[in-house]
């Protein structure tokens, strides 16, 4: 007990005296970083699996093409889950003379479980007009598209039948939770209440009627309740998961991470940096310490038990510390992101925190306790004969410690191994490439410096003469500014990407079911108005129904998306600049043999069918069969926006099967009246409405920016106190240097002249190699992690050494500042004390 | 009764010329509560001999007891319970800690081995040495006399049986040096510490009772100073 307050005392004495400042510090930033960034990435996973559940309305789905057996309560613990159903179906409304195909929706008591059903008095509402729904459509009233009152020529109290029963209008549907991205031209939506869809006299047997069980609650007894029902559901029910609705915010979601993830990695390895150079100076300046307490009979059991614990004590403290910091960062990020959400962010788990904890310690240990551990080995001579040499570990087994540091919490932190390979590769690359060229660039400074005048001379002589010491600056420094430009780099480059992906006038509809003689007149009305379109693809719809020598089965459903329901048909000339061939070849190379037509297939649903290049399927087409060969196989962009298909025949294939044609236009906010008149005048058109989804990616994809943009001055701030550590680690020498010059009689011109250059020298030898680091990680991290194009960053090899030799001059400049504005006399004195 | 028995130590290093002696064959006896000066020229093994003594390094052969222990028998940790408790050092380059101040300096071995109330009897030295209205000054706020009385309160702080001391006036002017040997004497009598120093500078050999002279290794000569005596009967 006593040795621990001891222990504490001499940490507070060590604290004061400001031989720890750098080292506490270095490890209150990697558990900012860590503790920032893991909280708010497991909040922001726990947050997006309620928010995606949203688009289920639910947090579990369990959806068929009969009613849900009633027997089925029995597996509900009523008290832990809520539920909800749904039953979509098409038919036919009639008002007045005007009939209409509708998309019917009848929903129950409680729907939806989660997100928010947004409707409106307004058709076509926009901001503040549009309001959550209270509850349901009561019985007897019916809730409408807007698109569907000028088709049916209707307002608002009107009346609408659906089969034997009459609604009266009393809201529009703007938008549904669980409303889906995907295309139908089922018609528009009408909303009903549950216990009237009897009554419509509709619902026969045999019907295709899409029923939906809705449930909410505890994951616990969800769980319990998917596990207990699935081995009851046999081949007519199955649980839904998230759709592909959501692929487009899920994507941009997940790059942010993997680049919070990486900028945690560096920041962690910038912190790691400054806790080595740190300690090793705190070693340093503890060796007479040491020895002292030795000669006072101090034990080296001893000695080495009150500085562990000091070491403990200190980790302890310092990743408390973090641990706020970082909490408070994080509700930083946080907060703007969850205005966001519906649903607030849900807390973080303590694993989240324990992870900022462990970092501390463990790059405490593995970073810190190298450069101490010779510590109490020091003999108690040397306090009588200075000059003896103090054993270190050999800057083998302390590379091999710090590695495995780096490699166990890059791997920890990111759970990815081909990450932490990158850029544990990458690191160790750059340090042999960094010791070997520095000592001949060093070398090749004595020609420059021979040349050059006294000040030039000086900090020549200063670099060559400390050859071991200005190596390991040059490659401390080049490692800082290699992350850091990594880092920008990769930001730099997704924000772009993101931008790009959602240009200002990204297409916000798409117009559907355009017959073959309006084609002409639809894309004159665009072109009149201004209005960015993409190409008409034509569409055909039909199913598939076998492959090669195979028919496809009932059973065979599940198996494939593309079995279960109709398909939109196309054909293209061209290649669209968002597919890319993975096998076999688009139409100008493909080599048709015998097939009369070839048909090109997007990848996923390749995979789902088992198909390859050369097998043929069989499609119907309104009874009609049609054959064509897999030419090739396509990955297609989702978060695009733009139309894709999962089938794409050769031109020419579909064209005896009257097509109807589709687009994607932006109309700009201020015309949107425009698609209310457009819908009078071409009634069977479908038009759907994406801005919504694009405005939630556009907001989501802001704020993650910004939220990065703050991790990376976080992590900026690890860099800068490398800089420091590093810098202050040369100070004792350098004082001496400057005050036996200025002690002869040198000016402080002289000397503030060599620092500057002798800094700026190393910056700039540093930024090169930093450069050359930093494509290499790049260049790896571009092609495999962020599955962008990698391409060569000539700018970054001009800003490196410039912003390096700069900034480091001014560092290292100002940093030594003291050497010639305090006596000589003093310095020398307090030196020698 | 001898506090310190040396016998026949040598001592040897390995240097890029060979094997070098610097303790050759020696012998000596400490009496109890005496004080002894260890001359020489520079090189001559003055300082090995002290840490040998001392126990902060081993001889290459022979034995040394220290206040009754074989402490050439003993590991490092054996030899560190005996400095811990049986000796303290007065260094040339007095060895205070920089971002200790003048009392925590004091404190420190008495910490380290536990002792209750360590800052009261630091105080209590620190005011025997004369800097009672310095102790939270820092060395470097001190002067080198000032530092070096803190070394001796701090040596004597934890009452050792004997003192070693390594050319205390080494880095002190000639008048303060002089304060310095008269503070160390005083309290040595006072205390009834064995005192063994290394020095350069025969005023303080001479205030010792016993003077041994080495050259190359081995003394030369072994004498009983009159001035000691002298000295230590008027401060009787």
């Amino acid at each position: 007990m006593n040795e621990l307050k001891l222990s504490l005392k001499l940490l507070w004495r060590n604290w004061r005296s400001g031989e720890l400042k750098v080292l506490a510090s270095a490890i209150v930033l990697a558990v900012t970083v860590v503790t920032a960034i893991a909280v708010f990435a497991d909040r922001m996973d726990r947050s997006l699996q309620r928010q995606s559940n949203a688009y289920l309305a639910a947090d579990r789905v369990i959806s068929g093409r009969f009613p849900i057996p009633e027997d089925w309560q029995t597996y509900i613990d009523e008290s832990a889950i809520e539920q909800s159903r749904t039953a979509r179906f098409s038919s036919m409304v009639f008002a007045g003379n005007e009939m209409q195909l509708a998309s019917i929706k009848a929903v129950a008591e409680g729907y939806p479980l989660r997100g928010t059903l947004e409707v409106s008095d307004v058709p076509f509402a926009l901001g503040n007009d549009v309001v959550a729904a209270q509850g349901i459509p009561k019985s007897g009233e019916v809730w409408v598209d807007s698109r569907l009152l000028p088709i049916l020529g209707v307002e608002l109290g009107d009346t609408l039948s659906v089969g034997n029963k009459d609604f009266r209008i009393s809201q529009v549907v703007i938008h549904e939770p669980d409303g889906g991205q995907g295309f139908s031209i089922a018609g528009p939506r009408v909303m009903m209440n549950y216990q009237d869809m009897d009554d419509t006299g509709v619902v026969q047997p045999g019907s295709r009627i899409f029923y939906r069980w809705l449930l909410s609650g505890e994951e616990p007894a969800l769980e319990q309740l998917v596990d207990n029902i699935t081995p009851v559901l046999g081949d007519h029910y199955r649980i839904r998961t998230l759709q592909d609705s959501q692929r487009s915010i899920s994507s941009a979601l997940d790059r942010g991470k993997s680049f919070l993830m990486l900028s945690g990695m560096i920041g962690v390895l910038l912190a790691g940096v400054a806790i080595a150079i740190a300690a090793q100076q705190f070693a340093e300046r503890n060796v007479d310490a040491v020895a002292l307490f030795k000669s006072l009979g101090a034990s080296a059991v001893k000695v080495r038990r009150l500085y562990f614990s000091q070491l403990v004590a200190l980790g302890l403290l310092s990743s408390f510390a973090g641990l706020v910091t970082g909490e408070i960062l994080h509700r930083f990020i946080a907060s703007s992101l969850a205005t966001l959400f519906n649903v607030v962010l849900i807390g973080a788990s303590w694993q989240a925190y324990g992870l900022g904890i462990f970092t501390g310690l463990v790059s405490l240990l593995c970073f810190a306790l190298p450069p101490l551990w010779p510590l109490p080995k020091i003999s108690p001579v040397r306090v009588l004969r200075r000059e003896i040499n103090i054993e270190q570990l050999s800057v083998w087994t302390r590379g091999l410690i710090g590695l495995a540091a780096v490699v166990l919490l890059i791997g920890l932190y990111s759970r990815d191994l081909q990450l932490t390979l990158t850029v544990v590769v990458g690191l160790i690359g750059i340090l042999a490439i960094a010791v070997s060229l520095s000592l001949v660039l060093l070398n090749s400074s004595r020609q420059l410096g021979s040349k050059a005048g006294s000040t030039w001379r000086l900090a020549m002589s200063n670099l060559r003469r400390n050859r071991g010491h200005s190596s390991t600056q040059i490659v401390v420094f080049s490692c800082a500014l290699m992350l850091l430009m990594v880092l920008f780099t990769v930001r730099t480059s997704l924000i772009d990407e993101w931008r790009l992906q959602l240009p200002e006038n990204a297409p916000n509809h798409f117009v559907l079911n355009i017959n073959a003689s309006e084609r002409d007149p639809i894309t004159e009305e665009f072109e009149a108005r201004n209005f960015e379109f993409n190409p008409l693809y034509p569409m055909v719809l039909g199913r598939l129904v076998g492959k090669n020598e195979y028919r496809y089965q009932e059973d065979d459903r599940h198996t494939s998306d593309s079995l279960q329901r109709e398909l939109n048909l196309s054909w293209a000339d061209e290649l669209a600049p968002d597919n890319e061939i993975v096998d076999g070849q688009w139409w100008d190379q493909w080599q048709p043999n015998d097939a009369e037509y070839g048909v090109s297939i997007e990848y996923q649903t390749a995979q789902e069918l088992g198909a390859k290049v050369g097998d043929e399927l069989h499609f119907s087409l309104g009874g009609l069969e049609l054959k064509a060969t897999i030419a090739s196989i396509r990955t297609v962009d989702w978060d695009a926006l733009t139309p894709n298909f999962y089938f794409l025949f050769s031109p020419g294939a579909l064209e005896g099967y009257s097509p109807t044609y589709l687009t994607s236009v932006y109309v700009p906010n201020q015309d949107k009246r425009f698609i209310n008149e457009f819908l009078r005048k071409y009634p069977t058109l479908v038009i759907l409405e994406v801005d919504r989804i694009i405005d939630r990616i556009k907001a989501i994809v802001d704020q993650v920016s910004r939220g990065i943009e703050l991790v990376l001055w976080v992590v900026l701030l690890g860099g800068v106190l490398v800089l420091i550590a590093a810098v202050s680690a040369s100070m004792a020498r350098r004082m001496q240097e400057a005050s036996i010059l200025r002690a002869l009689g040198s000016g402080g011109k002289l000397i503030v002249g060599s620092l500057w250059i002798e800094f700026s020298v190393l910056g700039f030898f540093s930024g090169l190699m930093a450069a050359a680091g930093a494509e290499l990680i790049l260049y790896f991290l571009q092609s495999e992690i962020f599955g962008q194009t990698a391409y060569f960053h000539g700018l970054m090899w001009l800003i490196g050494p410039v912003a390096g030799s700069i900034f480091i001059g001014a560092l290292g400049a100002f940093a030594c500042r003291r050497t010639v504005t305090v006596a000589p006399a003093l310095v020398l004195r307090e030196l020698q004390s | 009764m001898h506090i310190i028995e040396a016998r026949n130590i040598n001592k040897t290093v390995r240097s890029v010329d060979g094997d070098l002696t610097i303790i050759e064959s020696l012998d000596l006896n400490v009496e109890e509560g005496t004080s002894i000066a260890i001359v020489g020229a520079s090189g001559s093994g003055k300082s090995t001999l002290l840490a040998l003594l001392a126990g902060l390094d081993v001889p290459s052969s022979g034995q040394i007891k220290l206040a009754g222990d074989d402490i050439t028998s003993m590991d490092e940790e054996g030899r560190a319970q005996v400095r811990a408790k049986s000796v303290g050092f007065v260094f040339q380059s007095f060895q205070l800690l920089p971002g200790l101040s003048a009392l925590e300096n004091v404190m420190l071995p008495l910490e380290l081995h536990g002792v209750a109330d360590a800052g009261g009897r630091a105080k209590t030295y620190l005011e025997r040495v004369g800097l009672s209205h310095r102790i939270n000054h820092y060395p470097k706020q001190l002067s080198g006399g000032e530092q070096q009385r803190v070394a001796i309160a701090r040596a004597f702080a934890s009452e050792p049986k004997v003192l070693f001391a390594d050319e205390p006036t080494g880095n002190l002017d000639s008048a303060t040096g002089l304060k310095v040997i008269e503070l160390l004497f005083d309290l040595n009598v006072e205390q009834k510490t064995t005192l063994v120093l290394v020095t350069h500078e025969q005023r303080l050999a001479d205030r010792c009772q016993r003077q041994i002279t080495l050259s190359a290794g081995d003394v030369v000569s072994d004498l009983n100073s009159s001035n000691a005596a002298i000295g230590l009967e008027l401060s009787e």
